[in-house]
């Protein structure tokens, strides 16, 4: 093979401590090479150009490029060796920059780092193999699993498109957190008002189907053709009949049931339908707490609904739908805040979370928009907030910031000063975080026309004094000790992944962070996409995030499958996985181990053997470290290839 | 031994459902055994079982799949047994598993040290405390602990662990006669270069038989072995100690968490290189972080053959 090698200037940034001439004229001397040089932008139009013409010129097989890392430019050079008709894959790239004259100042020793670093790409490419994609028909049609906001604007963008959705959502009603909310910051206006239309759009949306109070129970295949499984769990109502009248739930004798739309504050009925504006509208039964279920006695809502949907026999069903991509909504929930010890761990009524606050707030919450204290139902007069609870705390495994409670404090705070003109309120903080446009002037405000104390420091203490509260705890810019009477504590509650994510991320073959948020491509680059093709993230499961960024990550998810789908055809990626079938002795051993389930047993005279469906396979290799025979080996990067390259390095 | 005939009453009931029973027998000497492969009802009467039957028949059950094998097995053996069933390299109902209770095999390696060079062996007397060897020249009394093979000092599973007939009275839980890995852990405590040098010593001695790789019961690749391929080319065939080392590493890891320390891959070596010991660091290693041991149950899936997206004692996410 004639190689040409291209070293990079990069401006100064590699040039400033790599003699990049030196390292091309080291080139010159090595097997295969025929030509090299040293060029200031090797990506610009120039740089590129110089490439084709050396390729026309030299003839050249196969191109080197020493600069930057293969995300930042492996694409752009593969279509550059493409357009002077090589294969794209008789290119190698030497990550210079990174890996050199970024991290180290020694011009020889980076120098000579380079050469060896080049001469590795170019023992490599030497063994490179043209490789060719294959096409296949891709099913243009989403799942969106999660119908909080984040998952609805996906929703919603993608059915706006002209693509089929289907959406998945676990609870009876789609909305998520917002829609429990009562008032959104920086502008204030009402949750409900923004968000109901949209929740409404998804229900009459000619290409959405809503499979609600449902879960994914598997999920097979791969880009452009999943196939789903989901559970519809038993809601004892058939809902294709239910016509969400509620004299059901007007009638149900049983109001001992946990009311989870409004986080616990108050009591719901057996059946019923979470809030009016639900969508489906739909009553279901907690079984819990149906005395029919539970005791064979009742059978009330059976005998009232004029629609006689009642049936207490129902089972969890299953319907499988198919699918091309798939968007992952399912957003956050709330901290476990019981483990603060200092905060009464859940015993003193009047401590409350944020969420159950907002709901307090809400004119259709279960207090009807009065502020009451759960204990005596008396209106409070001081209103102690307290941020970061189970975020910034290492000593609970929660470093990290939850990013919105800052701004939902300031918004509480003043709508608590809108609903008691009396009230005093407080906020414990450790800082403000309001970097989102308009949101500092909103913080400010909360201080300033409705005089909320700020005290910057962490309270130490909460004990009742009378049928108050006492806040102790630290001010660290006065260096003092505070103490404050409080009538009402809210726990600014962080945020932390939803229950079950994790399991999730296993159907879904994508990886989480060790708190179970999802991990995004590349944390800068590629923020929507995972390393799962075809799989996306919307909204708060990816990481903490208010109202506008899960929005706009829903958006962003939904031009992705659209882009996806601009296309009738996808390719695979031939950087997978194939078995050498006289390798191979049959074991399965790469059955098991592989991730994505993407290599099954195949019958070849008679004989097991292993064959890797190529539209499934990641090309993640763990197959080839498991086959002890070295059967199966991952194209692009064969055992040969990366030993070649080892042994370029190690040479002795 | 005491069970032997009750053993070829067994096999004489199964063996005209089986294509073969592979057992032992008497060998070029008194003082040896050797593999006895039994076809027919006569050779059922040459079976015999006794400290010398040290190799591990069930190296040639992967080469068998296929035919209906019967196999007498040492405790250690079943462990290979098992092992081989879980990674699917034999069909659990293609084969006949007799067991009996095992009280050691010799290591021929030590007698050999303790006898020198004595010529012919004329005769062989083993007692349940010593063996009584007639050389051309002298009668040597060897105590029969002493000479027992390492891996039967820290036995724990002298009977068989899957079998269709079992013989004799099983032993049960054994005390070990000395804890396992002390010797790796010594060895261990030397220094980086100490060990290193070690190895070049010794591996410098290996003449690349490959009797290693042949004898051991899981090395299943037989012609498509890393070391004599060129796709993947792992090793040159090059005659120096560090393809040498490097090969003895690749078949320790190919060992990892599966090799049951049978030890046939060090009885088999012409040159008395300890390979032993590299796959017991192994799996020691595998031991500590999975707990988990190789063959002893037939529904578990060893570690390195499985995936988990977290494991539960390695973390790579702590920051
Ligand atoms: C007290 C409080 C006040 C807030 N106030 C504001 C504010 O004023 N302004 C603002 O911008 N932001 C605010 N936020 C933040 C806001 O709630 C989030 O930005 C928003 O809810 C994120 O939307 P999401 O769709 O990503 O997640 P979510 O709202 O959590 O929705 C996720 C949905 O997915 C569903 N789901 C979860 N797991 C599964 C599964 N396995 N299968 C199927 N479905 C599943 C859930 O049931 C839920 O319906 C506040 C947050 C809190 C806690
Ligand atoms: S691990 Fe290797 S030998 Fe075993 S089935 Fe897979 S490719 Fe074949
Ligand atoms: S490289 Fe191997 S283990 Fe990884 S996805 Fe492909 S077939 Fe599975
Ligand atoms: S290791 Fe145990 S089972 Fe194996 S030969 Fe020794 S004593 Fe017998
Ligand atoms: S590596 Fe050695 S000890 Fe381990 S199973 Fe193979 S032959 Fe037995
Ligand atoms: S048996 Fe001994 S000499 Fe032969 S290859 Fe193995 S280690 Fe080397």
């Amino acid at each position: 093979m004639k190689i040409g090698v291209f070293v990079c200037h990069c401006g100064s940034n590699i040039e400033a401590t790599v003699d990049t001439a030196a390292v091309a004229a080291a080139s010159r001397e090595f097997p295969d090479v025929v030509f090299a040089t040293d060029t200031m932008y090797t990506c610009s139009e120039p740089g590129q150009d110089e490439i084709v013409a050396a390729i026309k010129e030299h003839n050249l097989g196969g191109v080197v490029v020493a600069s930057c890392t293969p995300r930042m430019h492996e694409q752009t050079f593969r279509r550059t060796v493409e357009r002077a008709g090589l294969n794209r894959y008789l290119f190698e790239m030497a990550n210079i920059r990174e890996h050199v004259s970024w991290i180290g100042k020694d011009r020889e020793s980076n120098t000579n780092k380079s050469v060896d670093l080049v001469r590795m790409a170019t023992e490599k490419l030497m063994r490179n193999r043209p490789l060719y994609s294959k096409k296949f028909d891709i099913n243009k049609r989403v799942l969106v699993i999660g119908g909080g906001v984040a998952g609805i604007q996906a929703a919603l963008d993608c059915a706006d498109g002209g693509l089929e959705v289907v959406m998945v959502e676990k609870a009876p009603t789609i909305g998520g957190k917002m829609a429990k909310l009562d008032k959104t910051f920086p502008t204030v206006d009402c949750s409900s008002c923004i968000l109901g239309p949209r929740m409404v759009d998804v229900a009459q949306h000619p290409n959405i189907t809503l499979y609600a109070y449902s879960e994914i129970e598997e999920i097979n295949g791969y880009v452009g053709n999943f196939e789903i499984k989901v559970k519809k769990k038993a809601t004892y109502v058939d809902w294709d009949s239910c016509t969400g009248c509620g004299i059901c739930m007007e009638k149900c004798p049983s109001k001992k049931a946990t009311d989870t739309f409004n986080e616990g504050i108050g009591k719901t009925t057996a059946i019923n339908i979470p809030f009016p504006q639900a969508i489906p509208k739909k009553a279901k039964i907690d079984p819990d707490f149906c005395t029919k279920i539970q005791k064979g006695k009742c059978g009330v809502c059976a005998k009232l609904c004029p629609s006689g949907c009642i049936n207490y026999e129902m089972q969890d069903e299953f319907v499988t739908e198919k699918v091309g991509a798939i968007v992952t909504a399912t957003g956050f929930d709330l901290f476990d805040w019981s483990i603060y010890g200092e905060y009464g761990a859940g015993r003193y009524p009047d401590v409350i979370t944020s969420l159950q606050y907002e709901r307090m707030l809400s004119a259709s919450g279960p207090t009807g928009g009065h502020i009451k204290r759960p204990s005596d139902g008396k209106e409070p007069k001081n209103v102690v907030f307290i941020q970061c609870v189970g975020s910034r705390d290492k000593s609970v495994g929660r470093p990290y910031c939850s990013g919105f409670c800052c701004m939902y404090t300031a918004k509480q705070a003043i709508l608590t000063k809108d609903h008691l003109p009396d009230s005093q309120s407080y906020v414990f903080y450790m800082d403000i975080r309001a970097i989102g446009k308009l949101y500092d002037e909103f913080t400010r405000r909360a201080m300033e026309e409705y005089d909320t104390k700020y005290i910057r420091g962490r309270v130490s203490m909460i004990y009742p004094q009378g049928d108050r509260l006492l806040v102790r705890g630290a001010d660290t810019l006065m260096g003092a000790q505070v103490e404050v009477d409080a009538d009402l504590v809210v726990l600014a509650v962080g945020a932390e992944a939803a229950a079950g994510a994790g399991e999730l991320a296993e159907k879904l073959r994508i990886s989480y962070d060790s708190y179970g948020f999802y991990m995004e491509g590349h944390p800068k680059l590629k923020p929507v996409e995972t390393n799962t093709a075809g799989v996306y993230l919307a909204g708060a499961c990816q990481g903490p995030k208010d109202i506008p960024s899960s929005v706009g990550q829903g958006s962003a998810a939904a031009a992705k499958v659209l882009g996806l789908f601009s296309k009738d055809q996808l390719e695979s990626d031939p950087q997978v996985s194939v078995v050498d079938i006289k390798r191979c002795i049959g074991c399965g051993k790469c059955i098991q181990t592989c991730p994505f389930g993407a290599i099954k047993e195949m019958e070849f005279r008679g004989m097991a053997k292993a064959d890797v469906i190529e539209t499934i396979c990641q090309g993640c290799g763990i197959c080839t470290s498991t086959c002890p025979q070295g059967a199966v080996q991952l194209q692009h990067f064969t055992d040969n290839q990366i030993l070649s390259e080892v042994n370029a390095l190690c040479r002795f | 031994m005491k069970f032997q005939e009750e053993l070829k009453d067994s096999i004489r009931k199964a063996l005209p459902d089986l294509d073969v029973v592979l057992g032992w027998c008497g060998s070029f000497d008194p003082l040896h055994a050797t593999p006895h492969f039994i076809r027919r009802e006569e050779d059922i009467d040459k079976l015999e079982i006794s400290p010398l039957s040290v190799h591990n028949l069930a190296t040639y059950l992967p080469g068998l799949r296929g035919k209906k094998v019967g196999i007498v097995v040492k405790g250690c053996d079943s462990r290979s047994v098992v092992e081989l069933l879980q990674e699917n390299l034999i069909n659990r109902e293609d084969i006949t598993i007799f067991g009996f209770p095992c009280t050691g095999v010799v290591d021929q390696a030590k007698i050999k040290k303790a006898l020198g060079h004595a010529g012919n062996v004329r005769t062989c007397d083993i007692s349940d405390s010593a063996i009584v060897i007639q050389t051309e020249d002298k009668a040597h009394s060897l105590t029969l602990t002493q000479m027992l093979a390492d891996k039967c000092r820290t036995c724990r599973y002298p009977d068989a662990i899957i079998s269709d007939y079992f013989v004799g009275d099983k032993i049960g839980e054994p005390a070990p006669l000395e804890t396992d890995y002390a010797a790796l852990e010594a060895f261990e405590s030397l220094s980086v270069p100490e060990r290193f040098g070690y190895w070049l010593k010794e591996l410098d001695r290996c003449i690349r038989c490959y009797a290693c790789r042949s004898a051991c019961p899981l090395c299943v690749c037989r012609d498509h072995c890393a070391a004599e391929s060129r796709d993947p080319h792992w090793l040159s065939q090059e005659n120096n100690v560090r393809d040498k080392v490097m090969f003895q590493v690749i078949h320790a890891y190919h060992m990892a968490g599966r090799c049951t320390e049978c030890g046939e891959c060090q009885r088999a070596c012409p040159v008395d290189i300890p390979v032993l010991m590299l796959k017991q660091k192994m799996n020691r290693e595998i031991r500590d972080i999975f707990q988990y041991e190789a063959g002893v149950d037939p529904e578990a899936t060893p570690p390195l053959l499985s995936f988990n997206m977290e494991e539960e004692n390695i973390t790579e996410k702590e920051w």
